[in-house]
């Protein structure tokens, strides 16, 4: 799992059937590099999460057969960009 | 499997129910710098050197194959010298 920042929202009306209607963010890493996740919590832009990847992804979106490879899992109490980076 | 060194506990209140009460520790992969993130069935303290397995294996590690963990530590080592093995310089 990695820790990501919420940056923004993100619509795509025309999409893959499996991904239904489920909210979809775009995460950044320490090091800038944007990721989209999806999204089944609820956060704000500026949160810091945890976000699952891989196979586990999909068991995170709540049903396997959802095609996602990044989730956001959690939202993270106290974190700072000092922790973040260092 | 990696070897890891723990940093510390994550708190996040706010998660998605198939997390259930895990603990999440922060963990540093050796011989990189990136923060990750790994559940706990273990109990590790912070400094510890730990393995910990990802893709599938993470989710059965974890305690079930429902348990959506892309990371879990599965021991803890008990003699870590970090000069063993240095891969870089």
């Amino acid at each position: 799992m990695m820790i990501h920042r919420v940056v923004r929202d993100l619509v795509t009306s025309k999409r893959n059937f499996w991904l239904a209607a489920k909210s979809l963010r775009v995460v950044e890493d320490c090091n800038g590099n944007l990721e989209v996740a999806l999204d089944p919590i609820g956060t704000k832009p500026g949160d810091y999460v945890v976000t699952i990847g891989i196979s586990a992804a999909r068991i995170a979106a709540g049903n396997p057969k959802i095609t996602t490879d990044l989730t956001i899992g959690g939202i993270i109490d106290y974190w700072d960009e000092d922790r973040w980076h260092g | 499997m990696k070897i890891c060194q723990v940093e510390g506990t994550l708190v996040a209140t706010a998660r998605i129910s198939g997390l259930q009460n895990r603990r999440l520790l922060i963990v540093k992969e050796r011989g990189s710098s990136g923060k990750q993130v790994a559940v706990d069935p273990v109990g590790c303290k912070p400094g510890d050197w730990v393995i910990a397995v990802g893709s599938s294996a993470a989710r059965d590690a974890a305690g079930s194959k429902d348990y959506p963990s892309d990371l879990t530590i599965v021991g803890i080592i008990d003699y870590w010298d970090d000069r063993d093995g240095r891969a870089e310089s």
